[in-house]
């Protein structure tokens, strides 16, 4: 099974009908919590899997940022959903979503210390024991830091990625959102961050609020997200980008208009 | 055996339970022949040729045509609802609509009520045009054939009424009646069976089931994004799916617009049972939410950063 | 500073969802952004469990779930909602739409407010704010909704 390429959009039950529209589409991203890895897929994937297209299941409550081991349960799961969806790699994220037995509902950034980076590591290689098939790891949003981070986000990043020997997901939208909420050159970061690396990237919207830019996922894509993508791709093209879209979807012609403007940004074949 | 009275009407019990007998077997079976050729019906070659409110036609009759027209209408914001129950319009007539839907917009302007919509004259002449157009093309049966099947039932009936009436006045007269009784049943149950006559021929239904199937993605358990798909679409959901579209597209206009919950609900929706169709129920039936496999947190609807999902309203 | 990931993580959690205090070093404003970020998401994806309830209350919606959800932390969206709707049910304020909904889901499945709800097997009737519900066969059907 080839890897991600190309351009390619969210799965999501709402959006099925149009995504199975989508002539050129050579892949796709589905929350992997959302699929029962016994039984039939939803109908959707099925027939996806059917013309050849790629699938990727991505977790989102594996928790490997956390300091308790990752429950091999979870890690189960997301192997067998990769199996049942013949995928030729997971993601997940450099996050935590629990601790002290309470849920917290979304990703939480973890401290760029050492000792969280080897927290992580542990948990990624458990995975991977687990799992059939390579992991990417995705860098989230954070709207604040840990007051003891010793090392800058690049330099997190490429000391987990090396010490796992795992892919990395790019979020281009959360470059940028960490840079207009904590500072710094979301340019100069991409430039750092090991390329060579990038299984496939995320590409999403966001708005303003309070102050702060909050990566929602219910929006359009900036224009600045799409220059960021030009410049990523102007350093070293990545094979695949993803179009993420999580809620309040728009008419179907301003969907295929954003994944129309990435394939533009990006260089890669129009998919609708 | 001694025969303590007169036969009843002067026909001997067994002559008269044989001959009854052939007449409700050839009455039956002749009228089911008759109706198996007469529901045939012409097949759809070219399913995009049907119209979402010819759909809706043919799953759920006037009713069902008269909400998918209702629910396209509301997609593009042509009508709207007043606290009151009755209709309002919210907007000209989008382009490329069909007599119906002008009809409906045209009441609505009128502030009927939902329920009276299938009363209104105009409303009530562009039904008739549908059907008609749908009687053309093999897939539903007109009120002339419709009457001429139920007149086969009406048969059947009148069959009946003869063998409860000579079996009554047998048994006032002592005698036996037993057999003739027991083939009152199953002749009760024909007669039932005959006289629920469908509007569609078998053509339109395997076209119909031929449409969900290919649409399953606009069902509303899988919470399908209708600003996505557009007003077309929309109604198609409301044809195939029923009002239960009406229910998760807009839950606020259809209680204000008293529209009747789970009407036509074909296809086994499970209607609001699973709320809003999160990405964990993924159109599987496993439990919504709350599964070992969705984890105890909230949403499963991707990362990303502490972005906060539904608009960030400050 | 090192010291106990699990400890600090935990800590953290706490202040963003339980209503904890702001663990030592955060910036107060961007972890404050974090907390209403999460109660918004929150509220969103209860809203997606139960449509009918957070259409019954309309604009009110994000206001009466985030006055209700203070100090809970969330057991799951479906539970939330479930346990927003009884909370609702018993003071009296449950409108019309949302005891449609409450009605068919306690029909449908049973619910002691502490584990996952499981599915009835045996028919049942529920009742909610005047809406009366019955389940047979796995099938649902509201028998009288509420009064409007």
């Amino acid at each position: 099974m080839s890897g991600p390429a190309g351009v390619g959009i969210g799965w999501r039950p709402e959006i099925a009908g149009f995504v199975a529209g989508l002539p050129g589409l050579r892949f796709v991203e589905v929350v992997a919590e959302g699929v029962h890895p016994v039984g039939p897929l939803p109908d959707g994937l099925a027939e996806l899997r059917e013309r050849g297209v790629t699938v990727v299941p991505h977790g989102v409550r594996l928790s490997l940022g956390g300091a308790e081991p990752v429950d091999p349960g979870r890690v189960a799961h997301l192997a067998a959903v990769a199996t049942a969806l013949a995928a030729p790699l997971v993601s997940e994220h450099i996050a935590f979503v629990r601790a002290g037995g309470l849920e917290a509902g979304h990703l939480l950034p973890l401290p760029r210390s050492r000792e969280a980076v080897a927290a992580v590591v542990a948990n990624v290689r458990r995975a991977q024991a687990q799992l059939p098939v390579p992991l990417a790891l995705e860098p989230i949003a954070a709207l604040f830091d840990w007051p003891d981070d010793e090392l800058d986000e690049a330099d997190f990043l490429t000391e987990i990625l090396d010490a796992t020997g795992a892919l990395l997901l790019l979020d281009v939208a959360n470059v940028h959102a960490n840079a207009r909420n904590r500072g710094g050159d979301a340019a100069a970061l991409l430039d750092r961050l090991p390329l060579e690396r990038v299984a496939y990237v995320h590409v999403a919207g966001g708005a303003e609020a309070g102050g702060f830019y909050h990566d929602t996922h219910t929006d359009p894509v900036p224009a600045e997200v799409l220059d960021l993508v030009r410049h990523l791709c102007d350093r070293r093209r990545p094979p695949a980008l993803l179009l993420e879209r999580d809620g309040h979807y728009p008419p179907a012609a301003e969907l295929r208009g954003e994944l129309d403007a990435l394939a533009a940004a990006s260089g890669h074949p129009v998919v609708t | 055996m001694t025969v303590l009275a007169a036969d009843t009407w002067g026909v001997p019990g067994p002559v008269f339970l044989r001959w009854y007998l052939v007449a409700a077997v050839a009455l039956v079976v002749g009228t089911a022949v008759y109706r198996f050729r007469a529901l045939a019906g012409t097949a759809v070659a070219d399913h995009g040729a049907l119209g979402p409110q010819q759909v809706a036609y043919l799953n759920g009759g006037d009713q069902l045509a008269v909400w998918t027209s209702l629910g396209g209408l509301r997609r593009a914001g042509a009508v709207g609802a007043h606290p009151d129950r009755r209709l309002a319009t919210g907007g000209p007539l989008p382009a490329g609509v069909t007599p119906l839907d002008q009809a409906v917009h045209h009441a609505a302007s009128r502030g009927l009520r939902s329920r009276e919509l299938a009363r209104d004259e105009w409303v009530r002449r562009a039904l008739d045009e549908l059907r008609d157009g749908l009687v053309r093309r093999g897939l539903a049966l007109d009120q002339e054939r419709r009457r001429t099947l139920r007149r086969g039932a009406l048969l059947v009936g009148a069959l009946l009424a003869v063998g409860v009436v000579r079996a009554f006045v047998g048994l006032t007269h002592g005698r036996p009646a037993g057999f003739l009784i027991l083939t009152l049943f199953p002749l009760f149950a024909a007669f039932l069976l005959l006289n629920r006559v469908p509007w569609r021929t078998r053509a339109a239904t395997a076209a119909l089931r031929d449409l969900r199937r290919r649409h399953a993605w606009l069902r509303p358990s899988a919470a399908p994004a209708y600003a996505t798909y557009g007003p077309s679409d929309a109604a198609l959901g409301v044809a195939l799916f029923g009002t239960a579209t009406l229910w998760t597209m807009n839950p606020g206009f259809a209680e204000q617009a008293e529209i009747q919950r789970q009407a036509m609900g074909a296809g086994g929706s499970s209607g609001t049972s699973c709320g809003g169709g999160s990405s964990c129920s993924g159109g599987s039936s496993s439990s919504c939410g709350g599964g070992s496999s969705c984890g105890g947190g909230g949403g499963c609807g991707g990362g990303g950063g502490c972005g906060g999902g539904g608009g960030c309203g400050g | 500073m090192s010291g106990d990931l699990a400890a600090r993580q935990a800590e953290l959690v706490a202040a963003l969802v339980a209503g904890g205090p702001l663990p030592p070093g955060f910036a107060p404003a961007p972890v404050e952004a974090a907390r209403r970020a999460l109660r918004r998401k929150r509220a969103a994806e209860v809203a997606r469990h139960w449509p009918l309830l957070a259409a019954g209350l309309g604009a009110d919606w994000p206001a009466v779930f985030t006055d209700w959800a203070h100090g809970r932390p969330t057991v799951g969206s479906l539970r939330d909602g479930w346990d927003l709707a009884r909370a609702l049910r018993d003071r009296g304020t449950l409108p019309p739409l949302g005891a449609d909904e409450l009605a068919g889901r306690e029909a449908a499945s049973r619910y002691d407010g502490r584990a996952a709800p499981r599915p009835r097997r045996l028919p049942a009737f529920a009742r909610a704010g005047g809406a009366v519900a019955v389940q047979l066969a796995g099938r649902v059907r509201l028998v009288r909704p509420a009064p409007r």
